[in-house]
Parts: structure tokens; sequence; C-alpha cells
């Protein structure tokens, strides 16, 4: 089965960064499922772990650079908050490689493109999530 | 007959003669005068709604304090319980703390397989065994401390390696499991009965595989569970279930461990689920009373009477859960204690809560260094040995 | 709850890879759906007539449109339900486009991808809530930071629609660099000449100046603001003085003058150059010696109306408007850091702007052409491009103005002087502009000599000369050129103070400093803050023209504001159940934009969020530990619902 993966993406840049992916026609696997809100302050480490409690084999959260949010310190909480989450799923014992943290400007749609291309990859090396059974 | 019939039955609420008693007592219904733990009794008994449908019943802290002061035995939080399943079947989302996180990790958890990493805590001074007499069960604080770690002065691991300290001390290895998975209060208590058992079933097979005569609890959620719901669900379980306050007051009386002398104050809170739940009051008090030179001040509402820190199973997080923590740590900071002791870390992290935050009152009337009975004991043991307290 | 789900091919663009007919099957089959269609341009008026036709024919209240990213057409769709009675944020878009068929080759893949969006597009939309804008007043008043010829422009405008403007400068006269400058091209105007109808906007009735004056702190929002302004001490009282001039005249201290490009001196007190707007001059208590030695007092005694104070202090008024433009122009690189070129070092390489006040005719040598270092008069040039621009060391980017100044200036140098030997050291040169690349062609004729490359080095000669080494890079040749005087044409720089102003109106700077447009193509003059528009270099190095333009366009902007006397707000804004909220104040320490204050209630604390203020980030939700704070159209159930329909499986 091909891995799922659970996207967050900012508007202002990550989801632009990926319209421009778009725009410009570059590929990426189609693995990708993104949930697009307002900033990456707004993801929870609890919205993480439904995703993966629901089965999903990674989430990459994404956001403006650091310096350059769009409400200027939200992708900070996002870093604050994917942090404690890594470690949780460290003790929990969920591989803390399937949740990722990844800073995209709407100007790098090249840049989108290859994060995601990336992270399928080393998704697809790791064992099925054993969540994914549930 | 409705699943509701059933739990009325089971509760004993045909007994209720509608006292008001518990909404007297009730401290939600002191601070909210529309909730009366009372009146859903009465609905559900008259079959005028779906009081699973109701709101209130996930306004319940389930202490217990209107049972303990019941005539007739009513056990209410049982009620509640039973209604937080039947509505989660019926597709209600109750709003827990933190967004669900908690939860959402128990349920996780309740997947069998996963290869945890939730040791890191055990220093290489502290000897622990995969099999042995004496199961030492952690329960979430591994989790718990990732999750409140921007919590000051918090140490919730340093409860774990305490508890450990004091086995060793007392010439006990104990087991402690890798393996070993959340207990399931807090699920058991939002209704999601299904994880719950599958919980249960994790635990009891590791403990039974451990080869364990008693098991040891540092948080009185743990114990409860175990104690009350594992075994109404999985019957008796062939092995002792004690808090490490029983423990330790049995090592006490057996002479193997005694304490360093120490001038220090110091108030107690009993957590409803030591206290009223279980009916442990006299161990903890004995051991802080082994402690030479420890004075343990009373509070005003102690032992059945004992207030509950505002919130259980991540519900009642709310301002009337604030304001009950801020009157139990000013009835704390009155006894002229230098600190507040507990027996459970939940209600250590709810009560940390409501000082370290923003507060209505001014901090120095609330503000009492807080520290869990277990690391008291440990960092009173006598002779030198690691402390994990500090 | 009626949904209705319409599939786009956008011509071939989605049905080219995607099967649009079987998502739309699909879509048919999900929870609440009544009807799903798919359409070659659902954004056209056919398309969206089909909408229109559901909605009423069917009772929709809910649609969802799979087709291009709703920063393309949310706006369109959300005024169709708007149109039709319905509420237009009871409506999604599924990006099946720029997120699926563009990026994506495999067809059964994408389509498999186009039904997860649509179901998370579907889930979502079920739980989407009706919001209502908000509704707040607008201040028909104006700000403009900046007096140059941007802030003038701008100021002008706007109040010549009947708004009221406030112009905040910091230096002591309106005019900014292009009060500087020499010639203009491509017409080689007089710039004062033609600035100084401009600068007559002191007097218009609806324009306040407030000169040698800074923004302290901007509070409020939208069409609501709340500015004060830091009056800085003239050690001038402005209404006694009458501007003779007599002060400066007299004053015994000689100060450089940064006016000056440091080229010649000024007063202690003085106006920045004679036709200052306001005239008023300023007191420099750096250099007055009333402050340095405590005696002097000469500027008291001639003055005629005691316009004198030296006890003066700084002043704080506060100004309420509804729109804010920024047209805080530029600086000029210093060029000191590019060592090869010695600026700083030798006395006769100047900068652009140093050469603009040189050729002045009320510069420091009156107009008269003298090189710093010995007063002789130079004959031979090199004009040295791209100093401190195209550059990755300093600044990556173009200044965009430097070709045609140059040009200008080395043309006026073969005008007046015809006996002059000048030299252009460029990169490229970029004309684009109406008339540029004639008058480029005008310069050549007239015998500037370009050569293509970029000096690598000016060597100073013992007698102050100057040797200028590159390569033709046409010819391949390395030249050699002795010259008496090189012009380093500097790049434009963001001002010194855009940070701070930055923080305090809370807008975002580019990678290059300079303040960051709403759109680089389409929103050209806004910000990411509503209310708050930009004008002139403070957006990017651009030339008078193309700044007068944007100026315009920041007072359209800005007067599209404040032309109404109320506006309506997105309603995408956190709230706080005050039940539940607990008043810890995790939300108000992440909100960035002041929005959240924690305040009494009956005895305890509880949040509460300033909707207007409230920008919609969410950071705050996920701060809030127990559910209080809700972000409407973000709210947990509405997040919960698209991860759970995304793992869903069709």
């Amino acid at each position: 089965m091909e891995p799922k993966i659970v996207a967050f993406c900012c508007k202002w840049c990550s989801s632009a960064g990926a319209d421009l992916a778009g725009t410009s026609r570059m590929k990426y696997p189609p693995n990708i499922r993104i949930i697009r809100v307002m900033c990456s302050g707004r993801i929870e480490p609890s919205y993480i772990l439904r995703a993966l409690e629901l089965g999903a084999d990674g989430v990459i959260v994404t956001g403006c650079h650091l310096g350059d949010c769009h409400y200027i310190a939200g992708n900070e909480q996002a870093l604050k908050r994917v942090e404690m989450t890594t470690e949780l799923l460290e003790t929990m014992g969920i591989d803390p490689r399937r949740l990722r943290l990844e800073w995209i400007s709407a100007s790098e749609g090249a840049r989108f493109a290859s994060v995601m291309t990336d992270f399928v990859e080393e998704i697809k090396k790791l064992e099925p999530s054993p969540l994914g059974g549930v | 007959m409705t699943a509701v019939d059933d739990l009325i039955r089971d509760i004993g609420a045909h007994y209720c003669i509608e006292c008001g008693k518990c909404t007297t007592v009730c401290p939600i219904a002191n601070a909210n005068p529309d909730f009366a733990p009372r009146l859903i009794v009465v609905k559900a008994m008259a079959g005028i709604a779906n009081v699973a449908l109701e709101p209130d019943i996930w306004r319940c802290m389930t202490c217990e304090t209107c049972s303990e002061m019941c005539p007739y035995n009513v056990l209410y939080s049982e009620f509640i319980k039973g209604l937080r399943a039947e509505a989660v079947s019926t597709g209600i989302v109750p709003v827990c703390s933190q967004h669900d996180l908690m939860q959402t990790m128990m349920r996780m958890m309740a997947t069998p397989g996963l290869q945890q990493n939730r040791l890191g805590w055990v220093t290489p001074d502290l000897k622990i065994a995969d099999k042995g007499e004496v199961f030492y069960f952690t329960g979430c604080l591994p989790q718990m401390s990732t999750i409140f770690r921007d919590q000051e002065d918090v140490n919730l691991l340093g409860i774990a390696q305490s508890a450990v300290a004091i086995f060793n001390r007392a010439g006990i290895t104990p087991v402690v499991s890798n393996q070993e998975v959340c207990c399931g209060h807090d699920l058991n208590w939002t209704g999601d009965e299904v994880n719950f058992e599958k919980l249960m079933r994790i635990n009891l097979d590791l403990i039974k595989n451990s080869g364990a005569a008693k098991v040891v609890f540092t948080c009185a959620e743990c114990l409860r569970t175990f104690e009350i719901d594992y075994q109404d669900i999985a019957g008796d379980l062939d092995c002792e279930l004690l808090h490490i306050s029983e423990f330790v007051d049995d090592l006490v009386a057996e002479g193997k461990i005694t304490f360093d002398g120490v001038e220090e104050k110091v108030t107690y809170h009993d957590p409803c689920r030591l206290g009223r739940h279980l009916g442990i009051y006299d161990a903890p008090r004995n051991v802080i009373g082994a402690i030479e030179g420890m004075d343990l001040i009373e509070m005003e509402r102690t032992r059945e009477k004992s207030a509950c820190c505002g919130v259980s199973a991540w519900l009642t997080c709310d301002s009337i859960a604030k304001e009950m923590q801020l009157a139990r740590m000013v009835e704390a900071v009155g006894t002229g204690s230098d600190k507040l002791i507990t027996t459970c870390p939940k209600c250590q992290i709810h009560l940390r809560c409501a000082i370290s935050e923003e507060m209505p009152i001014e901090r120095e009337k609330a503000d009492i260094p807080i520290e869990d009975f277990t690391i008291l004991v440990a960092n009173s043991i006598k002779t030198g040995g690691e402390s994990h307290g500090k | 709850m009626n949904i209705g789900v319409y599939v786009c091919h956008c011509g071939t663009n989605i049905a080219g890879v995607i099967d649009v007919e079987k998502v739309t099957e699909y879509a048919a089959t999900l929870d609440g759906v009544v009807v799903a269609r798919n359409y070659k341009y659902m954004c056209s008026d056919p398309g969206k007539e089909l909408i229109r036709n559901d909605i009423k024919e069917k009772n929709l209240d809910r649609v969802v449109v799979a087709a291009c990213s709703p920063t393309m057409h949310e706006k369109t769709y959300r005024d169709v339900m708007e149109e039709m009675g319905g509420n237009p944020f009871l409506f999604e878009m599924a990006n099946i486009r720029e997120q699926d068929s563009w990026v994506h080759t495999d067809k059964d893949e994408a389509t498999e991808k186009a039904y997860d969006l649509v179901r998370m597009a579907v889930a979502k939309v079920r739980k989407n809530e009706p919001l209502e804008r908000i509704e707040i007043p607008v201040t028909q008043r104006a700000l403009v930071i900046g007096g140059g010829v941007a802030g003038m422009e701008a100021s002008l405008d706007l109040a010549e629609q009947g708004y009221e403007v406030i112009l905040v400068e910091k230096e002591q006269s309106i005019g900014g660099h292009m009060s500087q400058l020499t010639k203009t091209f491509p017409t080689l105007d007089c710039p004062m000449c033609i600035l100084a109808p401009k600068m007559a906007l002191h007097e218009h009735k609806n324009i306040t100046i407030y000169s040698f004056s800074e923004i302290e702190e901007v509070s409020g929002y939208v069409g609501n603001f709340e500015v004060s302004i830091r009056k800085k001490a003239k050690s001038v009282i402005e209404d006694l003085c009458n501007g003779c001039g007599l002060c400066q005249e007299k004053c015994p201290t000689k100060v450089l003058s940064v006016y000056d490009g440091n080229l010649g001196m000024r007063k202690a007190i003085y106006t920045l150059f004679p036709q200052a707007v306001p005239r008023i001059p300023v007191l420099d208590r750096e250099n007055c010696l009333m402050f340095t030695k405590g005696k002097c007092g000469v500027c008291k005694k001639v003055c005629p109306t005691d316009a004198i104070d030296y006890e003066q202090q700084d002043e704080i008024v506060t100004e309420k408007v509804g729109a804010i433009i920024v047209a805080t122009g530029y600086a000029e690189y210093d060029p000191s850091e590019i060592a090869e070129y010695g600026y700083g070092r030798y006395k006769n390489v100047l900068t652009g702007l140093q050469f603009e006040r040189l050729t002045n005719a009320s510069g420091p040598t009156l107009g008269a052409l003298k090189r710093p270092s010995d007063g002789a008069t130079p004959k031979r040039f090199a004009f040295i491009q791209c100093v401190g621009s195209r550059d990755v060391n300093t600044h990556e980017y173009c200044s965009k103005v430097c070709c045609m100044y140059t040009v200008k200036n080395a043309r006026l140098l073969r005008d007046e002087h015809p006996e002059s030997e000048v030299y252009v050291f460029y990169t490229d040169v970029r004309s684009a502009g109406k008339g540029y690349e004639e008058f480029y062609k005008i310069s050549q004729e007239k015998g500037v000599k370009f050569v293509r490359g970029r000096a690598s080095e000016i060597v100073g000669l013992p007698d102050d000369n100057l040797l200028v080494r590159t390569e033709d890079t046409f010819t391949g040749n390395v030249i050699e050129a002795e010259v008496d005087m090189v012009i380093l044409a500097c790049a434009l720089l963001p001002t010194e103070d855009s940070a701070k102003l930055r923080d305090i109106l809370k807008i975002s700077e580019g990678t290059d400093g300079f303040f960051l447009e709403a759109h680089p193509k389409l929103r050209p003059v806004d910000t990411l803050t509503d209310g708050v528009y930009i004008a002139g270099c403070a957006q990017g190095p651009r030339d008078i023209a193309d700044t007068v333009v944007h100026a315009k366009g920041a007072a359209s902007g800005a007067s599209v504001l404040i032309s109404h006397t109320k506006m309506s707000l997105d309603p995408i804004s956190a709230y706080s159940d005050e039940s539940v909220c607990r008043g810890c104040g995790e939300c108000k320490l992440v909100c960035q934009f002041g929005a959240i204050e924690i305040e009494p209630l009956d005895g305890r604390l509880i949040a509460n969020v300033n909707e207007v203020l409230c920008k919609g980030c969410g950071a705050c939700v996920g701060a809030c530990c127990n559910g209080a704070m809700t972000i409407k159209h973000f709210k947990d159930e509405q997040i919960n619902s698209m991860i759970e329909a995304a793992m869903e499986v069709a």
C-alpha cells in the first residue's frame, strides 16, 4: 500500500509554495494530503497524533520561514509544539521520523516539491505505520 | 431495559431519597447554581430525557464528595462514568484538555506492539528488572513529563526515579517495564470503554508475565483503575495492589527504612482517587509522621472532606476548576507549611497550573511549593545515594 | 444539509490528468451531497450559473468546488453564495489543480488523490458554520509617513479628495532625496522647480505637516489607528518663527552638512536648503555652543520674533487616522565596505548623491565643478555602476535608478563641459522607461564612453587622480583609465529606521529589507496589515516617475478605505468561551497583535479577544489548554474532520 501523508500548510507561505509548485508544473509523489490552515501556529500536537492514530504514515507541518511568519511568530509556536510532539512520539514508540517540520516560503515551489519528494521517500523506507491497521 | 436503566440499577440510584445532600456538598454545584447532581439522577429515573445527552455529565469531577455524604451510598461517579460511555456511543465527543492530546495518545498506546522508549528516566544508579516480586507501575509519567515540560519545577520523572530509589534502598529490585501502557483511567472516565479494555489487557498480561506478586503505584489514578475498574472487568487479580505510601508504611513498620531528621512543616492533599475512592488516608500520613522533625499540618478540608484538585480525566479544566485550585492552594498557604505534599501526579499538575498562570488574587496568597509524596520520602531516607527529587 | 459539489475541468488543466467524471460520481456518494456536477470552466458565467441554479432548485446550503487554488477563486464562489442569499463561509474549495493535476502525471493516482481532496473539503464544509462579517467604523483621515516625493504626492491626492492628511517627516523639511538632485532624467528638469509646487502642500487646508518628527507608536487597527507622533524639539518655537534666516546667518558654528553629502558646511541652527518647507530652522544640540559649552546665545539675541527656545522639549501628539501610507524612501549605500573602490580613502571618489550635490546650483560649490581634494576642476570622470547592487556579497537586487541617473550626469558633463572625458563602467545599461532609451542614445552621441565591465579596482595616484581598472568585456582588453574623479552609482537601501517602523506598524519586509507588498503584481501598494499602504522606494528602488505612480496608487488604496464611514472585516477571528476560560493568559502570550486581554469577570479572570485586532492565525487556540479559545472557520472539529477524511479510503 502507498503511504499516506498528511501535510499541514499555512495559507501564506507553504500552501502558496505548494501552489507555485503546481503553477511551475513541478512533480512530486501523490501521497500528500494538504490541510490548509491560516498559520502553522494553529497546528496542535493533537492533530499530529490524530493523523498518526488514524494510520497516516507521516505528518509534515510546514510554515513560513522563521522570521517571515505572516503572523509574526506563529511558526515559532509550531516549532515548539512539533519539538514537544517529536519527544512524545519517541517515548510512545512511534518513529519520530514520521513527523517533520519544514519552512517553505511562497516563492519556494521547487523546495515544496523537493521536500515532499524527500519526505515520501523517507517514509517509504520505514516499516508501515504500526497504527496503520487500526 | 436501556443502558441508562441498567446503570440506575447498578449504582443503586433507586435508593436515592432526594435529600439533596449531594448538591449541597458538590463543589461544582457550589460554583455553578445550574448544576445539581441529584437532578441528573432524578431525570434519569423519571426517564424524562436521555440524560446521557446532558452537558452536565461532563462537568462532574467524579470526586465522590457527594457519594461520601450520601445516606444510601448512591455511587454517583459510577453513574456519570456509565452515562459518559453511553454518550460516546451515541457519537458525542467530549472536549478534553490540550485538544484531546492526552486521550489521543492513550488511544494510540492501545495499539499492540508499539516499541516504546519510556524508560529514558532510569539512570544507571537505579536497579530495575524484567521479572520479580514487585512490579512498579509508572503510569504516564514519561509522557506527561514531555507534555508538561514547560511547567516550572514540575519533576514528574523524579517521582519514578524516587520510587525505584526507595525500592532499591529497601533491597528490592522492582520490575519496571518498557512495555507498560497507560492504565486507561482517563479514557475510562471519558467514555471510551473499548480502548480502556485494550490497555487493561496489555497491562494485565504484562504483570502476569512478570511474575509479580505485588504491584506498586505512585499514581492514585492508576491504583484506583487497577483496584476497582480492572478487577470489575477482569475479575480479581492474583496480586496485591498497593500505593507507594502503603508500601513504604509497611517498610517503615518493618524497620527496613528509616529517615533522616528534618525540620519541615508540610501539609498533605488527599487526592480523590486515593482518598474517597480507595479509602487510603492513613498510609501517607503515617509515613510523613515517621520522618523525624517533619510536622504535618492538616488543612481545614482533609481526608474524606478533602477538596478536589478540580480536574479529572482532562475534562473540567475550566474557571470553576481554577477557583477550586486557588482556594485549595490558599488553604495550604494558610497552614503555614513549607510545602504541599500530594500522592497523585495529576493533582500536582493541576494545582501547579493554577499557581503558575495569571490569577485574580495576589500570588503570595496561593503560592506554596508542591512536592510529590514519593520524592519527599526518597529525599528523607537515611544514608546517601543519589537523590532524584531535586 | 444540502451540499453541492462542482468539479472543474479547467479546460484540460484538470480534466487532462484527473478523471473528472469519476470524481463527480464519487462526490455524489458522500454524506450530505445532493448534487455533484462537472463543467469545463466552473469560474465562467455558465459555470457559476450551474451553481446558482442548484442553490435555487436543489436548496443547496453548502457548496464545494473542486478546482484551482482558493487563492484564485475562493472569492468568486463565495460571492456566488452571497449573491444567492447563502452564507459565503458555507463553502470550501478542493485544490485539485495546483495541488493535484499540475503536480502529478499518473492519472489514476491523481484521480485517487482528487477523491480524497474532495472528501476532505466535503467533510470540512459539513462542519462549517455561517459567519457574519464584522462591521467597524472608519476614521476618514490618513497618515502619510515620509515627506519625499512619494509622501507629498500621496498626501496631495488624498487632500484633494477632501480627506485630512497628517504628513510626518523625520527631517526638518519635506522634499526628500529629490530636493537634493541636480536635474532629472529624461527631461532634465530642475527638481526643485518641479517639486516646489508640490511642496506648497503645507498651505493646503487638509494637510498638517509634522516635520522633524517620528512615529512613536501606532495602536488600533484598520480604519481606526491611533498614532503617537514625537515632535522632536527644534529649539525654535514654530508659531513665532517667521523663517527670516537671521539666526542661521549669524550662528558662529559650522558643521559638515549631511544633506550636502558632507561636501559643504552648514550652521548649528539651520534649514536643510533655502526652499525648505516648513521654513523653520532646527537647532542642532549636538553642535550648538549653548549646549556644548553653555554659552553663545547669538541666535536668541538676533531673532526678531524671540522664537529661540533652548529649553524646548520633545512633544508627543496623537492623531486618529483610518489609513497609513508608508513613504519613507531609501538610504544610499555606503560604499566604503567595498575596499577596492577606496571610498573614504580617496577624496575624489564620490557617491551618486554627493555628485548631485556637487553639481547642484544651490549645493556646497554653488554648482561649480570642483573636486574635493584640491578644489581643482576635474576634467576626466569615471562613473562606476552597480556599487552595492547586483552583487550577492552586498545586495543581490538591481537598484533600478542608477543607470539612468548616471547617463544623465554623464551627459550633463558632456553638455556643460564639452572638453571633459567621461567614462561609464557598466554591467548592463537598463534604460527601460518612456524616453529613457532615447536619452541614453543621446548621451552616447554626446560622447560619453560606455565601457561594459565592472571596475575591479580604483588606485589612488599621488596627485589625487585615480586609476580605474576594468575589463572591457566586449574586447576582452583590460582598461586602465586615469581620471580626476570617480562617481559610484550606489545601491538604494531601506532606510535605517525601517526595522523600527516595521515593528511599530506590524508590517513585513522582504529579504531585501524593503517593506513587503501584499502581492508583487496585484497588490503592489498594500501591505499584509490592513489599512497600511506603501509608496515609493520604501517598497523597493524606483525612479521619480514610478514613485509618483506608486504614490498615487497608495493614495487610491487608502482612499478606497477611508471613503467609507464603515467597513466590514473578515469574520475569521478567535473567541473565548467565558464559561470555560480560566484566564491563564497563555493565549495572550502568543498573540502577536495585542488582540487578547485578560480581564476580570465576577472575581475571576477571562480572556477577551478584540475581533478587529485578531488576524485569525489561531496561535492562541493552540496555546489554550482547555478548549475555551476557538477560531471561527478553523475549529478543532473542523480541522479534525479533514484529518479524519484524509485518512478514510475511497
